[in-house]
């Protein structure tokens, strides 16, 4: 057993404070890679930007908090705390609640492996259950490794960074396996972004032991192998030796394709192109084309809608375990924040009354919102800290100066307007509390804000209700629709009901080239409309695309509405084409800001 | 004791004198004032008149007060004839100077006729959907006393809900009529308002109803404005239903399609009403909509 350094040897907060700006720009020198782990061919991919961000906003708060009277154990504590306010994204508050849970533990500057393995534990199981959706093949998952190959690696080694050096080559291959246990990941081919920021993470850690390299392949790269095989089949052999794509697909190393089709295509395929005199040609080539049509086929992301509950609960007769474990059957999402004998509890539930009645019979409930407004709606929230000045508020999120401006005028009672840079808990928290509104309807354009959201309500002393809104399409139908002078539950069922009322494509342009999705290639700098999150068509001329998607939906609307994006200028001269080509349809143009989509249209 | 009653109102009722099945009846006109000239609701100036002169020439049209004499008239003129008189009004939360002057004639006459003022709460063809009410219920009802008069006459007022679409808010703003339908204004986003008269909200203000990107959307939303009222009130079937087009000849399709809407409703009369000149100069053009009586 290697009995070098028993203790971490961080002794202050200076100390501290230098590894976590190391491990912040370790973080922030791969964000690029982890953000290009995304479904889409857009640039909005944003793990790794909301992971440095949530990192970047605990270091400002942090500045000039360094001092010999703190402990570094206290000082991580504080910064877990600010981290948790300044987290982004989900990514961002799964994260920040690891931290959390770790720096609770080794508060007591005890950073002997002993004391540091249960802060992993402790850092694990607040992540796992501040999001109890447990999906395996997420961060989560990596988290629970981290625990257990730590326990395994600590009965041979006691330096707490040697351990974690030792593990990280076996945490790559949970890493690897991730594709296995999310369906998303394995029918897309990639790796989970956010297991892939923790590993890095780590490796930030560690990187003055040994700078390790992340291996992993993203969607372009699998969907770009599999655009190159076909090219590779169809060509003829003469051309074949000379085509410079053959030796990359000879060479690919195997230990950096996580999706085990692809791995089988590649393997095939080296049978097929290094061997020119094989029997089983032809079977072979049937086989890769079919898995390759397997892999394009199976990009189908869903994202799941529902009712969401929430109660406060004053107990001194329950833990916060015993609590998850009574409530953990009611539904999923299930959200626990604990503040001494409070407990702040989130849960989508198809029985929130039965939730409310099993809750009540350990303390008093102080406040109960049910979102689904089938069931009865209660609020018991009263002589609280704020001072309420209104009834009810509307909060919008939205990216786009255009759509804030828009929604404004609309009746959103404040924006907050988030430009390329996902807001923060706190920023959402400051906003929700700056409303001083007793019950405050809140929707995002994009459903990454969702759990940053989620997890600023829960700190937030108003009724807030969450329209899982995710785009500003959604967000301008709700608006058009809502009746403000009504009462706060129909205000919200109205929002739900109003969610998807107006069909709409978005257009934006490829970042890389993408085959085989619906049977649609896109090329790098092309044009790609997505209509009900699934790319329909591409152009390398936005003009012709655009026409396109108009000649699609023209005959079911009268009104068509373009939405610019913050870089695309005025195009007066295509809605005159229009307007001539399609006489009873009205167009509109609005500048919405975007910075993802060139457009949004919208077909009434 | 029968009745003999006398009703008087004014020319924004949605109707026209013959579109009213009784005897004892005046409409007085409402004065509309363009660029300093009085005009009265006649064939040559209507509502189609001043609609084609808002779309073409840069007018500026106002309404004024109803005229206490011509009132005064009226009941002098008939009051030895009739038992009493019944004055129905468009809402004093919108014209409080004409509801006034119709008091001061009721004061006036105390001593000599019996005169009930009627806050209809409504205007246009809301108004018209009352007085149609009142008659129907003094009709079958001729002896009933005043008490009893004015708390049926509340009721109807308290069942009539009218809803409209104003493509452009700017008319009822520069009348000073937009009440809390000035939240629809100022949209960047190209929207069609709804605004509405509801018969149990006392203040009798033009109130926002909602909004729509296209005229599809803007009746769906009055058709279940009215079926919304229906449940409230536990009735299934509308007494009457007055419809009120020819702003101009704009939005002739949409306004087809929300009568066809709202005709799909159980309803025991439905009457196509016709505007007058006053309404056309806070309705604007491409107007139109409906009141219900349940």
């Amino acid at each position: 057993m290697n009995k070098r350094d028993a203790t971490l040897s961080i002794s202050n907060t200076e100390d501290l404070a230098e590894v976590i700006n190391d491990i912040h720009h370790y973080l922030n020198k791969h964000k690029e890679y982890l953000n290009s782990l995304n479904v889409f061919p857009v640039p909005d991919g944003d793990t790794g930007l909301n992971m440095v961000l949530t990192l970047q906003g605990a270091m400002a708060n942090m500045t000039g908090k360094v001092s010999l009277e703190k402990s570094a154990g206290e000082y991580l504590k504080e910064f877990a705390e600010h981290m948790l306010l300044n987290s982004r994204g989900c990514s961002g508050v799964i994260l920040s609640l690891f931290v959390q849970g770790f720096a609770n533990v080794v508060s007591n500057n005890n950073f002997s492996k002993e004391n540091i393995y249960k802060a992993i534990e402790n850092g694990y199981r607040n992540a796992y259950e501040g999001t109890k959706n447990p999906q395996e093949g997420t961060m989560l998952t990596l988290m629970r490794a981290f625990r257990d190959k730590f326990y395994e690696q600590m009965q041979h080694e006691d330096n707490p960074l040697l351990i974690i050096r030792d593990i990280i080559p076996q945490l790559k291959e949970v890493l690897n396996q991730t594709p296995e246990m999310l369906p998303i990941l394995k029918q897309a081919g990639v790796v989970d972004s956010g297991a892939a920021g923790f590993i890095i993470l780590l490796e930030g850690i560690n990187k003055e032991l040994k700078n390790h390299q992340l291996t992993g392949i993203s969607i372009p790269s699998v969907l770009g192998i599999g655009k190159t095989i076909r090219k590779l089949l169809k060509d003829r052999r003469s051309n074949l030796k000379r085509d410079p794509l053959l030796p990359l697909i000879l060479n690919i190393d195997f230990n950096r394709i996580y999706n085990k089709r692809l791995q089988e295509v590649l393997a095939d395929a080296r049978k097929v192109f290094g061997h020119f005199h094989i029997n089983n040609r032809m079977s072979l080539q049937k086989k890769i084309i079919d898995n390759l049509q397997g892999i394009d086929k199976s990009w189908n992301p869903e994202i799941k809608y529902r009712y969401c509950t929430e109660f406060t609960l004053e107990s001194d007769h329950i833990s916060k375990e015993h609590l998850i474990e009574l409530l953990n059957g009611y539904g999923d999402s299930l959200i626990i924040i604990q503040s001494n004998n409070r407990f702040k509890v989130h849960i989508h539930t198809n029985k929130p009354n039965d939730v409310f009645e099993q809750a009540s019979e350990y303390g008093n409930l102080l406040f109960t919102k049910v979102d689904d407004m089938k069931k009865q709606h209660r609020n018991f929230i009263s002589e609280d800290i704020i001072g309420f000045e209104r009834d009810k508020s509307v909060f919008c999120i939205v990216s786009g100066r255009g759509f804030a401006e828009i929604l404004k005028n609309l009746g959103a009672d404040d924006i907050l307007c988030y430009g390329k840079n996902k807001p923060s808990v706190d920023q959402l928290l400051k906003n929700l509390n700056n409303l001083k509104a007793k019950n405050i309807i809140a929707a995002a354009d994009d459903h990454d804000i969702l759990m940053a959201l989620k997890l600023a309500i829960s700190l937030c002393k108003s009724n807030v209700y969450v329209v899982e809104s995710d785009n500003p399409i959604s967000l301008i139908s709700i608006m058009m629709n809502m009746p403000k002078d009504y009462d706060i539950t129909t205000m919200f069922e109205e929002a739900m009901k109003n969610l998807h009322n107006i069909p709409f494509s978005s257009i934006a342009r490829a970042t890389r080239d993408v085959s085989g999705i619906n049977g649609i290639e896109v090329k790098k700098k092309d044009y790609f409309a997505i209509y009900n999150k699934s790319i329909i068509t591409s152009n390398p001329r936005l003009n012709s695309l655009i026409e396109e998607i108009i000649g699609r939906f023209a005959a079911d609307s009268v009104l068509i509405t373009f939405y610019r994006g913050e870089k695309v200028k005025n195009n007066a001269e295509l809605l005159q084409v229009l307007k001539i080509k399609y006489q009873t349809i009205e167009f509109e143009e609005y500048y919405g800001g975007q910075s993802k989509y060139d457009y949004y249209i919208t077909f009434e | 004791m029968e009745k003999k009653i006398f009703f008087i109102t004014a020319d924004n009722l949605g109707l026209t004198r013959e579109q009213i099945d009784y005897p004892h009846l005046e409409i007085l006109k409402f004065p509309v004032i363009i660029d300093g000239i009085g005009y009265r609701q006649s064939d040559e100036y209507n509502a189609k008149w001043l609609i084609s002169k808002y779309e073409n020439e840069n007018i500026v049209a106002k309404s004024s007060t109803l005229v206490q004499k011509e009132i005064v008239d009226i009941v002098e003129k008939y009051h030895n004839d009739f038992d009493m008189m019944i004055h129905v009004l468009m809402s004093s939360g919108m014209s409080a100077a004409s509801f006034k002057v119709a008091e001061n004639v009721r004061k006036q006459f105390e001593n000599v006729i019996p005169i009930i003022n009627i806050d209809s709460r409504q205007a246009i063809n809301g108004v018209g959907n009352v007085l149609l009410a009142i008659i129907d219920i003094m009709k079958a009802n001729p002896i009933l006393s005043l008490e009893e008069i004015d708390q049926k006459a509340q009721e109807v007022v308290e069942s009539t809900f009218s809803y409209f679409v104003l493509p452009d808010l700017k008319y009822l703003y520069k009348g000073g009529r937009v009440g809390k339908a000035q939240s629809l204004m100022g949209s960047i986003l190209h929207i069609i308002p709804v605004v509405g008269l509801i018969g149990t909200e006392k203040e009798g203000i033009i109130v926002p109803i909602g909004k729509g990107r296209t005229f599809k959307q803007v009746n769906s939303l009055i058709y279940d404005k009215i079926t919304e009222k229906m449940n409230e009130k536990g009735v299934s079937k509308i007494k009457r239903i007055i419809s009120i087009f020819g702003y101009g000849d704009k939005n002739a399709d949409a306004f087809t399609d929300l009568k066809e809407k709202v005709q799909a409703i159980p309803c025991d009369d439905f009457i196509e009403g016709k505007p007058a000149i006053v309404d056309a100069v806070y309705c604007g053009p491409g107007a139109y909509g409906v009141s219900v009586y349940l």
